[in-house]
């Protein structure tokens, strides 16, 4: 029985597909995350991640992005079940065929990277999509323009007695913002919580960001939250590993003469992509240090 | 040499099988796997002991592809590129315990004993694996001329026993390299053209209705091939799948 009717090198090469969008995608998000090291203060980074939320081009891979994720992990899943019903009966002394590294725990390491999608999901993605509060960077000019595009209202008595407290209060709640929560080149506010947010620009203000770069400084201190890291990021490299040289051979490209070059391509892509990850966390850990 | 043996013995395709031990002693280390089994069942029948344990085998010589154990967790045993009958008691250590079972697999169900029901792989050969014969007189061999590179590819493809090791290895239980062989053996040589698309996807079709699982690319199937068959031949019937699908409708 086939949970899905569709032939099974079919499904192989959809499984192929998804996977290698998203071996596309990882030196992206990766490019990305090394922007941090650069000591600027968050300024590139900052820069990145603005780009990265409010490109319309980012936006639509984002959602493509989001699908192939969900598709690889589902079919991934129906695989694994459609391949175990493939022998009821197991074998008493397990396998020692000598095999492809990594290919025999895919559905493992996936399963790791799966939970460890939802924790990173929770701590990062979803303080984009205001599921959870986070922190978040605003333009200096941006507070003071619905500042005083608030101040001008008044002026023109528009403004009830209650508006004009909660201006004074805004002022002063600006007022307060100094040292770790003014970015280096004074043009942002960063770091701060929902609460200063409201405080200093008030409950309309829609024009902030989340500050993933405060964000990522906070959890990476964090040593559990790092060793987390880390062992997902193996677990990738082993994922990786199998992967990379699989779609090759899905997609039939496996001729003898690049088998060498294909197998060489698998082992440095599933290194090079989760050190670069791992300099990240490990980077802040240090130097908190 | 003195073994220990770990046997699966079942009655029939529908009773529950299990483990029997049997000690054996004084074998020549230049006994074959199967003729060592031989000496078991003669023990067996002379001291009255049990019925003999049943297994497949024919020529061999290894090329009938009849016999298949899973030995000690692999396929045809710890050798390399031999089937079980040309397994020899040298490869294993003197009183080890040597734990055999049939092919494991939902498309090849046990018949008895050590046996198992291996005809899932002629309905994939029904399927498509031939070349629809002219009658007539036999063509010269040099007809149609092949370059020598072409051909012996072909023949390394065409090599393959359909043994079922390749399946009893596989964690999905797949057939790939076999249907991959049986697709390249033809898709290789001009005389297997006209037929080829409809032969990929038909062979396929059979190969998962029968329920053979999905490659992982995990290639245990090739490590354990007695006729060392590629898994290159895999990602040649990838590709012919492929272009069958995006330029033929099978009618």
């Amino acid at each position: 029985m086939k949970l899905i009717k569709l032939a099974s090198i079919s499904k192989k090469l959809c499984m192929g597909a998804l996977g290698a969008f998203l071996l596309i995608f990882l030196p992206f998000h990766m490019g990305m995350n090394l922007c941090i090291l650069r000591d600027d203060g968050g300024e590139w980074y900052r820069n990145v991640c603005h780009f990265m939320g409010t490109n319309y081009i980012v936006k639509v891979f984002e959602v493509v992005l989001l699908a192939c994720v969900l598709f690889h992990i589902v079919l991934g899943i129906i695989l694994a079940i459609e391949n175990k019903m493939s022998r009821p009966v197991g074998y008493a002394v397990a396998n020692k065929s000598k095999t492809h590294q990594g290919s025999k725990f895919m559905i493992w390491t996936g399963g790791i990277l799966l939970v460890f999608l939802v924790i990173h999901f929770v701590d990062f993605y979803f303080a984009k999509t205001g599921l959870v509060t986070g922190k978040y960077v605003v333009k200096t000019e941006k507070v003071e323009k619905a500042f005083q595009e608030k101040a001008m209202k008044m002026q023109q008595g528009q403004l009830k007695e209650a508006d004009l407290k909660e201006l004074q209060a805004q002022y002063m709640a600006i007022q307060s913002l100094s040292g770790e929560k003014v970015a280096k080149n004074g043009k942002y506010f960063i770091n701060l919580t929902k609460e200063e947010l409201q405080q200093t620009c008030g409950k309309d203000f829609k024009d902030y960001e989340p500050d993933f770069y405060n964000m990522a400084k906070e959890k990476f201190h964090n040593n559990l939250f790092v060793v987390i890291y880390l062992l997902a990021f193996i677990a990738l490299g082993i994922h990786l590993y199998h992967g990379v040289g699989s779609v090759f051979q899905t997609y039939g490209l496996n001729i003898e003469k690049y088998a060498k070059t294909i197998d060489i391509l698998a082992v440095i892509y599933a290194i090079v992509i989760p050190l670069g990850f791992a300099i990240v966390p490990l980077k802040v850990l240090l130097t908190a240090m | 040499m003195d073994f220990t043996l770990k046997i699966w013995r079942q009655a029939n395709a529908k009773a529950k099988g299990k483990f029997e031990t049997y000690k054996i002693t004084g074998i020549s280390p230049d006994c074959s796997f199967l003729e060592m089994l031989d000496i078991l069942n003669e023990q067996l029948i002379n001291d009255n002991i049990a019925h003999p344990v049943v297994f497949d085998n024919d020529c061999r010589e290894g090329i009938c592809g009849m016999c298949g154990l899973y030995i000690n967790g692999r396929p045809h045993g710890p050798d390399d590129g031999v089937t079980t009958c040309q397994l020899h008691m040298r490869k294993f250590h003197d009183g080890e315990t040597i734990t055999i079972e049939p092919w494991r697999a939902k498309a090849f169900p046990v018949i008895k004993d050590l046996v198992v029901d291996r005809s899932a792989f002629d309905k994939i050969i029904q399927e498509g694996g031939y070349i629809s014969a002219t009658t007539g007189g036999v063509p010269d061999a040099n007809a149609i001329p092949i370059p020598k590179p072409k051909a012996d590819e072909a023949m390394d493809a065409a090599s393959c026993i359909g043994c079922g090791a390749c399946v009893a290895a596989c964690k999905n239980a797949s057939a790939m390299l076999f249907v991959g062989a049986k697709v390249s053996q033809f898709a290789l040589l001009p005389q297997g053209q006209p037929e080829a698309k409809r032969r990929v996807v038909r062979m396929i079709k059979k190969m998962d209705e029968l329920g053979f699982g999905n490659c992982t690319n995990t290639y245990a199937c090739e490590a354990e091939c007695p006729k060392s068959i590629k898994k290159t031949n895999i990602a040649r019937m990838n590709r012919e799948f492929i272009c069958s699908k995006t330029s033929y409708t099978d009618k």
